[in-house]
């Protein structure tokens, strides 16, 4: 189960930060999301461990902690999207597949003329959105 | 090659100087009594005595081992311990220590934490040994320590034994024998774990104060007989007689850090003795200890080639082994005794890598590794691959295999359970020194987390220690920095290091601070701000919590916390400052308390003790516990009170916390016990019980209350409570895990730290309790009574130096000794003899600290009382605050002084609602009029006006009218009333002395305005309190307008009447109402004042001739300096705007408004007035008068000095004639600066002349 989607601004500021559990774990995540920019960092600077070719959006698995999986995902803008989950056993497929509707969603809201670049994205949409993607994430596999 | 690599890298990187202190040979020292004596001399014991001789930086040893070829030893060192210490430190005591020195470093580190947290740009520019805190490497240390002795490696095995005899012991031979003893050897020796045939070196020691050395040369001679001559010694100490040797750089000093020091170290060592003791140990390394590993390291070698090496004997021993698989395993049972051949490799390994042949220790570690890992000898596996990778280390060879090794290690340690955790620390302190050396702080942060265990303290430590590794790591890695601060902190403030807390959040914020990330963000401020509350120290605790204010992005309930919490503080931030500033100028200063506390404080409290809360005998101890109710049904819990333990005295402390512990695991057991222990306890405390019942998810905070009866140490254990009367349950404070009990009820300790619960109880001390009587909850304004300050002590102790301080004195004021006595109000009654009078304190100043007559002694529960005045000097909610300073008649106590402090809260209602206006009045020069309008605003008090005075010496005021017809007898509620009364002035020249004096009231007028009784008497408004009150009210209303000579202050004096509907009290005590108003100003500005005489009417004959009608007019110059006065007569008619405005400007609404002056001077004015205001005034262009004479006139007046000028005007028709087409210019002449000057217009003078017949 995804537990918390993040897209994280190219200065580190959080843009869109939506956790989907029912307990109080916002703050947790919320960690969880910082930290892993560190590893964004990392995998960025160093692109030799992070893939095949220079222009891979997909950065893979950030880091595994205790109970949950980070991955991370950045564009061509410098944006992250990162992806916390609580599932052990995930496709690599399945995240990309993830990422990259998440990353369409992100585009139409900011291609929405009413949002500031680099401020909080509001757009109720968007949200509708992105829960949707949630939803839906792992159900391809499973069926 | 060894000598090579011990300059080289790795060896002199922080992990090689590690290691070169840890992993060294031991020697165990035994010794007599009368050794250790004549050590301690010196204020040392025998092995601190040795220890800075024992590291060697340049010993040059030559060294051969297995190979042939020799090579110099440098560095060495040698670590000396007493049997008795030879075994595996106590892990509680040692957890006890590191926790005290964790606790003593938040103290320390704290100091600074009050400024702003730097910025992270800051941070990343300061090097790395300001950031990290010192005390790191002190816990590192220890825990590095902490598994020493184990018998699964052998570096900790003693390498030789130091026999130690004084000359002074009978029969030293004896002596050395008995001293071997094997019972008292430590377990290493006698278990068999290692080879009990030790080297052994003996030392006699002579103590030369004792007399010459000539015994000691006959017992050396017969021991080297008996010993061999090579294993003895002779050291003679203390040869300086009158122990004054002043060291230059005393050796010992950094070795003895807790300096308690009563002596100089090693004062009677000269240098003599200084050099015997280094060419001691120095043989000793070199000569003995050495050569014997050397000659091991050889044998050993032998025999490991000839059983283990060669094809041969592998096959048979991988053979021989496999056949043992089955056997379990067996780590803790001594299968591998000294003379096994694993046991042996390990020796040789060690000894190996002591004398630095990185090579042969690591082919050994190699073999026994294997060797190990097929017995599943997982410990002593473990330890092999940590010395792997510490050799592969230091060989700097294969920095993978190292890394591997130290992993591998880490991982069995950790796998073996709870006995291998502290060796998983040990290794992992090293693997992360191994990769900080090279420069992998990514890496050794992770490690740092991995170290940190289930215990919350090591584990913050650790957290914090992986955070800075974040940090330095490049590039830094600033989002896991901070986060692992927060983790730490986390941590620090579950084992309630409330400071560290604090010092690690702040550190995290400077990585937030600035950034969008505003949950983080406000979880770190309102973190960082409440533990800055619970700390005391609000005042840093309210910018933190202002920063979570703006929490929209939170939810509803977290909003509500944030608020709360804020609030909470800053009223807390508040009341706390104002009791501080109350009481700042009587408590002594903190530093000198200490001192008397050194000077008087008993020997048999503890340093540790100080630090620990204090309370007294007979005085109870409020807990505030909160119960939540997780259930959604009501439970009603009964009997919930404390658990309680009281040791009787403090040296019961050590035992204290295992008996508690294991006193609560009875309780666990059985509920039975639970009713003895509270049967005992009954004797030496007393505790309070509360009922109450929960609702479902309710929160309740109830305060228990525990009463200490006898001196000791009290712990407050728990909680326990009856649940629905039938199960009993308990909680245990100081438990972190929640344990899940009978009953539902899930409690909380708010905070539970256990030092806090933990309290010294001294004897019973001297408490004061205080009340104030006749202080009421509602008064009216003005009410002006005496309150009388009662003061109690329970306890037959005096107390004494009493100070008192009241925060508002124009509210409460302290009363004299005297007044107690007298009866109210008659006591604030003019005295007929003035010698009487109760002085008003005139150089008592508004916020100075009362003192009590000195000899005033409190004790035995009699009453002491001292009388206040109350005055509520202005409406509104106001708060009284009263502290009292006292002292114990008994000095040796800890606690010198104690406070008392006392608050009401008075409510002060309107109720005379006061005015003045003081007119000048036109036919009296130096007289003026003034109307008092006085307006009642109760709405039930009635007020019987009583007197109305006039401070100082220089006015004074007088009726205009009899009272009756004046003034009604009683102000009704709502009733308003105006009056008017005559004041002049009386004022003299005045000398700069009495100005100052002024201030205070010293001579007054009165007028008695009380209706019926004529018969009573005055109020003295300038004797105490009221003249008190008044210098506080001149200070309060005295506004903006500075200081006028020419200003008036009014006090009204009203007593209640005797039948009003008093709202608030059934009986109220005797009470005035005193009104004061304070720098009344006479409504014109000019210091002159002026008078036209003359007649008002006169009979003229004009058919004869004109009038000519004489005037004077009186100048008073009412200011200090003289005045220069011009008199401009002017021709034409003042106009009629002007004169109407003067009639429109007397109200003729009000009633008893009305020109006094003229109907006192002449009868028919009422007539003149009436034809003046009907018929205009003619318009003529001509002046139907002149003013004769010189058109203008100046003088000089002197101050306070009248001077009369003549004038005259010339009247040619009868009529009546204003006279104030006149002006007056003057001018005071300043010796200093320009003076003022100013312009009046004439007043009205008005002339009828009517024509004669």
């Amino acid at each position: 189960m995804i537990v918390c989607v993040a897209v994280v601004g190219h200065q580190n500021n959080p843009l869109y930060i939506q956790s989907f559990t029912e307990a109080d774990d916002a703050l947790k995540l919320h960690h969880i999301v910082h930290c892993s920019l560190d590893v964004v960092d990392e995998r960025v600077n160093n692109p030799k461990k992070s893939g095949p070719t220079l222009n891979e959006t997909f950065l893979g698995l950030l880091y595994p902690t205790e109970n949950y999986k980070v991955y991370g995902y950045l564009t061509n803008t410098k944006v992250k999207f990162i992806l916390v989950t609580t599932d052990l056993d995930v496709r690599d497929a399945d995240v990309r597949n993830f990422f990259r509707r998440f990353h369409s969603a992100y585009v139409d809201a900011v291609s929405n003329p009413f949002h500031v670049p680099g401020k909080k994205i509001t757009s109720r949409t968007f949200a509708e959105r992105v829960s949707t993607i949630v939803k839906s994430f792992g159900l391809s596999s499973a069926g | 090659m060894a000598t090579m690599l011990g300059q080289s890298d790795p060896a002199n990187s922080p992990l090689g100087l590690m290691l070169l202190d840890e992993i060294t040979p031991v020697v165990m020292v035994l010794r007599t009594p009368l050794v250790e004596e004549a050590c301690l001399k010196n204020g040392l014991n025998l092995v601190e005595l040795l220890t800075p001789f024992s590291t060697f930086n340049n010993i040059d040893v030559p060294v051969r081992t297995a190979s042939d070829q020799p090579y110099r030893l440098q560095k060495f060192k040698l670590r000396l311990f007493y049997a008795s210490d030879i075994r595996q430190p106590n892990l509680e005591v040692a957890k006890e220590q590191l926790k005290e020195v964790i606790t003593h470093a938040g103290e320390k580190d704290f100091s600074d934490l009050c400024s702003d947290p730097p910025q992270i740009e800051d941070v990343l520019s300061t090097p790395e040994s300001e950031i990290l805190p010192s005390w790191f490497q002190f816990v590192n240390k220890e825990l590095v320590r902490s598994p020493s002795f184990s018998d699964h490696e052998a570096f900790d095995h003693p390498v030789a034994c130091l026999l130690v005899v004084s000359t002074k012991d009978e029969q030293p031979l004896n002596r050395f024998v008995d001293l071997f003893n094997t019972n008292q050897l430590p377990f290493l020796l006698n278990d068999g774990v290692m080879d009990p045939k030790i080297l052994k070196h003996y030392l006699l020691v002579h103590d030369n104060q004792d007399g010459s050395s000539e015994k000691a040369e006959n017992f050396l001679t017969e021991m080297r007989s008996t010993f061999g001559s090579n294993d003895c010694r002779l050291l003679c100490i203390n040869s300086s007689q009158d122990g004054l040797v002043e060291h230059e750089v005393n050796p010992w000093a950094p070795y003895k850090t807790d300096a308690s020091l009563s002596q100089p170290l090693g004062c009677f060592l000269n240098i003599d003795d200084f050099n015997e003791i280094k060419d001691l140990m120095q043989d000793f390394s070199s000569k003995r200890i050495i050569p014997h590993m050397e000659q091991k390291i050889r044998v050993l070698n032998q025999q490991v080639s000839v059983t283990r090496k060669g094809f041969r004997n592998q096959i048979k021993n991988l053979w021989w082994r496999k056949g043992k698989e089955d056997t379990p395993d067996a780590s803790n049972s001594p299968m591998y005794t000294f003379s096994s051949i694993e046991s042996q490799i390990r020796v040789l390994g060690d000894y190996a890598f002591m004398l630095r042949d990185y090579e042969l220790a690591l082919s050994n570690y190699r073999l026994l590794s294997t060797d190990y890992k097929l017995d599943k000898a997982w410990k002593r596996y473990a330890g092999v691959q940590e010395m792997m990778g510490l050799t592969y280390f230091l060989l700097d060879q294969s920095r993978k295999e190292a890394e591997y090794c130290m992993e591998n290690a880490f991982n069995t340690y950790l796998k073996i359970g709870s006995s291998g955790q502290q060796n998983a620390t040990r290794c992992g302190l090293w693997w992360v020194e191994m990769l900080k050396t090279r420069d992998q702080y990514k890496e050794a942060a992770s490690v740092y987390f991995r170290i940190s265990g289930e215990e919350p303290l090591h584990s913050a430590v650790m957290l914090e220690q992986a955070s800075y590794c974040y940090l330095f790591s490049k590039p830094p890695m600033l989002h896991k920095y901070g986060f692992h601060l927060v983790l730490s902190g986390d941590h620090y403030k579950k084992c309630d290091q409330i400071k560290h807390a604090i010092r690690t959040y702040r550190r995290a914020l400077s990585v937030y601070k600035g950034t969008m990330w505003s949950y983080i963000k406000d979880h770190v401020h309102f973190h960082i701000g409440k533990w800055y509350a619970f700390l005391g120290m609000f005042d840093v605790a309210v910018p933190h919590m202002l920063e979570v204010l703006t929490c929209g992005h939170q939810s509803k309930t977290t909003q509500d916390l944030f608020l709360r919490e804020f609030l909470q503080i800053v009223q807390a931030s508040v009341r706390e400052s104002l009791w501080q500033s109350l009481e700042e100028d009587m408590i002594p200063s903190l530093p000198t308390i200490r001192t008397n506390w050194l000077e008087s404080l008993p020997k048999n409290i503890s340093k540790k003790h100080k630090q620990s809360n204090i309370c007294v005998t007979g005085e109870a101890i409020k807990v505030d516990v909160e119960f939540k109710n997780p259930l959604q049904i009501t439970i009603s819990i009964s009997s919930v009170s404390l658990i309680c333990e009281l040791s009787a005295s403090s040296e019961e402390i050590d035992c204290d916390a295992n008996s508690s512990t294991s006193e609560l695991q009875n309780d666990e057991e059985s509920g039975k016990l639970t009713i003895s222990r509270e049967q005992t306890s009954n004797s030496s405390f007393t505790l309070s019980k509360a009922d109450f019942s929960l609702g479902g998810g309710e929160r309740i905070m109830v305060q228990l209350t525990v009463t200490p009866r006898i001196e000791g140490i009290l712990k407050v254990v728990g909680v326990r409570w009856n649940l629905s009367d039938s199960v009993v349950g308990f909680h245990n404070f100081e438990s972190n895990l929640v344990k899940k009990k009978i009953a539902k009820g899930r409690r909380k300790a708010k905070h539970s730290p256990s030092d806090n619960l933990k309290f010294l109880v001294i004897k019973s001390l001297p408490k004061l309790e205080g009340s104030i009587h006749h202080l009421a909850e509602k008064v009216y304004a003005g009410d002006l009574r005496r309150l009388v300050l009662e003061l109690r002590n329970q306890s037959e102790f005096p107390v004494k130096n009493m100070k008192m301080k009241v925060s508002s004195p124009r509210f409460l004021n302290v009363g004299s000794w005297e007044i107690l006595n007298t009866e109210f109000p008659a006591c604030l009654e003019k005295k007929t003899d003035p010698e009487q009078r109760v002085q008003a304190n005139h150089n008592k100043e508004s916020h100075t600290v009362f003192l009590f007559p000195e000899d005033t002694l409190i004790q035995g529960g009699t009453p002491f009382l001292w009388p206040l005045w109350l005055r509520a000097a202005v409406p509104g909610n106001i708060p009284l605050y009263i502290t009292i300073y006292y002292e114990m008649g008994d000095i040796s106590n800890i606690m010198r002084y104690r406070t008392l402090r006392m608050y009401h809260n008075l409510e002060v209602l309107p109720s005379l609602d006061l005015s003045f206006q003081i007119s000048p009045c036109p036919s009296r020069l130096k007289e003026f009029l003034v109307r008092m309008d006085a307006v009642n605003k109760t709405s039930s008090e009635i007020f019987q006006i009583h007197q109305l005075s006039s401070v100082g010496c220089q006015w004074k005021i007088s009726l205009l009218q009899p009272v009756e017809t004046m003034l009604p007898s009683e102000l009704m509620p709502g009733q308003a009333l105006s009056c008017f009364f005559k004041l002049e002035n009386v004022r003299k020249l005045t000398t700069p002395e009495d100005k100052v004096s002024l201030l205070a009231p010293r001579e007054g007028s009165d007028v008695k305005l009380g209706s019926e009784a004529s018969n009573e008497i005055l109020f003295d408004i300038c004797s105490s309190p009221l003249a008190d009150f008044h210098i506080c009210e001149r200070m309060h209303q005295e506004g903006s307008h500075q200081e006028h000579p020419n200003s008036v202050d009014f006090i009204l004096i009203s007593q209640p009447s005797n039948d009003s509907i008093n709202t608030g009290l059934p009986n109220p005590p005797p009470h005035l109402f005193s009104h004061h108003v304070c720098h009344c100003r006479i409504e014109s500005t000019s210091p002159i004042w002026w008078l036209m005489e003359g007649p008002r009417t006169i009979h003229h004959n004009f058919s004869a001739s004109f009038c000519e009608v004489k005037l004077k007019m009186t100048l008073y110059n009412s200011s200090d300096l003289s005045a220069s006065i011009f008199i401009h007569t002017l021709d034409s008619i003042p106009s009629t705007s002007q004169l109407s405005e003067v009639m429109a400007g007397s109200p003729g609404n009000q009633v008893g408004w009305y020109d006094t002056s003229l109907l006192n001077d002449i009868k028919v004015t009422s007539d003149v007035l009436g034809m003046k205001v009907g018929k205009p005034p003619s318009l003529d262009s001509v002046s139907q008068f002149i003013w004769s004479g010189s058109s203008s006139t100046k003088v000089e007046v002197e101050p306070m000095s009248t001077a009369v000028v003549p004038l005259q005007i010339c009247v040619f028709s009868p009529g009546t004639y204003d006279l104030s087409n006149y002006a007056l210019h003057w001018n005071l002449l300043s010796s200093k600066d320009k003076g003022s000057h100013g312009k009046c217009p004439g007043s009205p003078y008005y002339l009828t002349v009517l024509q004669s017949a």
